[in-house]
């Protein structure tokens, strides 16, 4: 499901199924009426956080492919490319906050939910590299559903290979911080987005390992209205801090100025 | 059910209690992860092979009957189970131990308790560790293996699986479930590389093992301490690049575009 559609400034709100226009939606693209924050795309990510005109996207030659030939696969990726306008689930690049220079990884859930594949991983870990290369501390923004299943054990494997790189960026003492929006489950929530040195969880976001629907098919349990919330995970002791999204771009600012980072090719 | 998953979840499946018994005349187990608790689908510690090898190992068990199954979670492994896996796996490196996990598990527990408990982290933690061990360690499928629980106890430097074993991303059922039933659960391990031989053929397992053979314990055995000589010429700094490099060659299999 799109949020954007193409034509037509009315869109109903997921939480609430109010009518919302376009310009209703805010900057920070919140529901006038029931305050939900939509899921953002990178791209509206990536405007959100950097400083003007700073991000340079990395080369990102990989493209997904129905390699196993799994059923309806190959038109799903069709889809997922129209609607979300992307390549693969996830943008990297370098920019700038607040003239910090960083590298930004933002997955987005509007490419088949988000889901780690083959191409997916690649561009981490290149990204992950390429820190490392450029002495920068990463931003990992996730919005995920897990692995995605339609690549079978080659999208699991990314979960081992993209914390085997991120030990790396860890033995090369760049800090990774980690912001979870909605979703992060499954296979992202279980491999790279609580390893960060820092783990912050956007206000209103969804983020655990097995979803509702897959407990609630193993047992009949009621689950607390607040289950597997960005406020739920913060009193759990599971993230530092639960930012809003107006306040992220300054967080994640604050956070950078304190780590220092300069990075050795000056930016911006 | 289908045959094959049948097989797998039979009460008279050979299990890793088993053989860890017949590996392992000397064997002190290791219990509970010192916070939460113990996992009884857990059996993990540290001993001797009969011809003097230490080894830690790591087993997996779905339980036999209804009580034991209950009490093991249907080898569901829970947090305390990766936390009590990972302090084994620190103290196998800490006394220069190969790890040897078995698993046969349904994937990761779906329940509240192990949300409110942060499975994510606790199954994260592992697959990072097992990553970065710095002694060998070997994955053996006795039965199935699916999604990050299972990859937890498979970040080895070699994957020995049964011949009638699977490996996925997801169990077969959700494999199924995510075609809206147009494909039944049979149908469902032929559409992606889950069996031992597809994925050997493949190059991410090493060794396949007919399940039929009299002795096969005794075969298993023989193959893990093969694999254990093998690596024991490797250093620490090349067993993790080996480990990496050997799911990097699988992943290199998927064309870039």
């Amino acid at each position: 499901m799109s949020h954007y559609p193409k034509k037509g400034l009315w869109t109903a709100c997921p939480a609430c199924g109010r009518h919302v226009h376009a310009g209703q939606w805010g900057p920070w693209q919140q529901c006038p009426y029931c305050q939900h924050w939509q899921r953002l795309t990178a791209a509206q990510r990536i405007h959100q956080l950097v400083d003007p005109d700073s991000f340079q996207a990395l080369a990102t030659p990989e493209r997904p492919k129905n390699q196993l030939g799994f059923p309806g696969y190959t038109k799903k990726l069709a889809q997922a490319a129209t609607i979300s306008g992307l390549t693969e689930a996830v943008v990297t690049g370098t920019a700038t906050m607040a003239t910090w220079p960083v590298m930004l990884i933002v997955m987005d859930s509007h490419f088949m939910m988000g889901t780690l594949n083959t191409a997916v991983t690649r561009r981490i870990t290149t990204a992950l590299e390429q820190a490392q290369v450029q002495q920068l501390p990463v931003v990992l923004v996730t919005a995920s559903g897990g692995a995605r299943m339609q690549e079978g054990v080659y999208a699991l494997v990314g979960m081992n290979l993209v914390l085997a790189a991120v030990v790396r960026l860890a033995a090369a003492k760049l800090p990774l911080i980690t912001v979870l929006t909605d979703p992060t489950m499954g296979g992202v929530s279980a491999s790279f987005a609580f390893k960060g040195d820092l783990v912050l969880a956007e206000a209103g976001a969804k983020i655990g390992f097995a979803g509702p629907r897959v407990i609630q098919q193993t047992m009949p349990v009621t689950l607390p209205p607040d289950f597997q919330t960005a406020a739920s995970l913060y009193q759990q002791g599971a993230v530092d801090a639960v930012v809003v999204r107006p306040d992220l771009r300054d967080k994640l600012t604050t956070i950078l100025a304190a780590y220092q980072c300069s990075g050795v090719t000056p930016r911006g | 059910m289908d045959d094959r998953l049948r097989r797998l979840r039979a009460a008279d499946r050979l299990r890793a209690p088993q053989v860890i018994e017949a590996l392992l005349p000397t064997f002190v187990a290791q219990h509970g992860d010192r916070l939460l608790g113990d996992d009884a689908a857990l059996t993990a510690g540290f001993g001797r092979t009969a011809e003097n090898l230490g080894l830690a190992v790591l087993g997996i068990d779905r339980g036999t009957d209804v009580a034991s199954r209950r009490q093991k979670n249907g080898g569901a492994v829970t947090v305390p189970g990766y936390r009590t896996a990972l302090r084994v796996v620190q103290h196998a490196a800490k006394f220069q131990l190969p790890v040897v996990s078995f698993i046969n598990m349904p994937g990761a527990d779906a329940s509240p308790i192990s949300e409110r408990f942060n499975q994510s982290q606790a199954i994260a933690d592992l697959i990072a560790a097992m990553g970065q061990l710095t002694v060998p360690n070997v994955a053996v499928f006795l039965g199935e293996g699916h999604s990050g629980g299972a990859l937890a106890f498979a970040n080895a430097n070699r994957l020995i699986m049964l011949d009638d074993s699977l490996f996925n991303v997801a169990s077969p059922e959700a494999v199924a479930a995510i075609l809206h039933g147009q494909q039944t659960v049979s149908e469902a391990i032929d559409l992606l590389p889950m069996t031992a031989a597809d994925l050997q053929q493949r190059g991410l397992v090493d060794t396949v093992i007919d399940h039929r053979q009299a002795d096969l314990v005794a075969v298993i055995k023989q193959r893990i301490v093969t694999a254990v000589n093998e690596l024991q010429s490797l250093s620490p700094v090349e067993l993790i690049a080996q480990r990496e490099a050997k799911f990097q060659a699988f992943l290199a299999q998927w064309p870039i575009n």
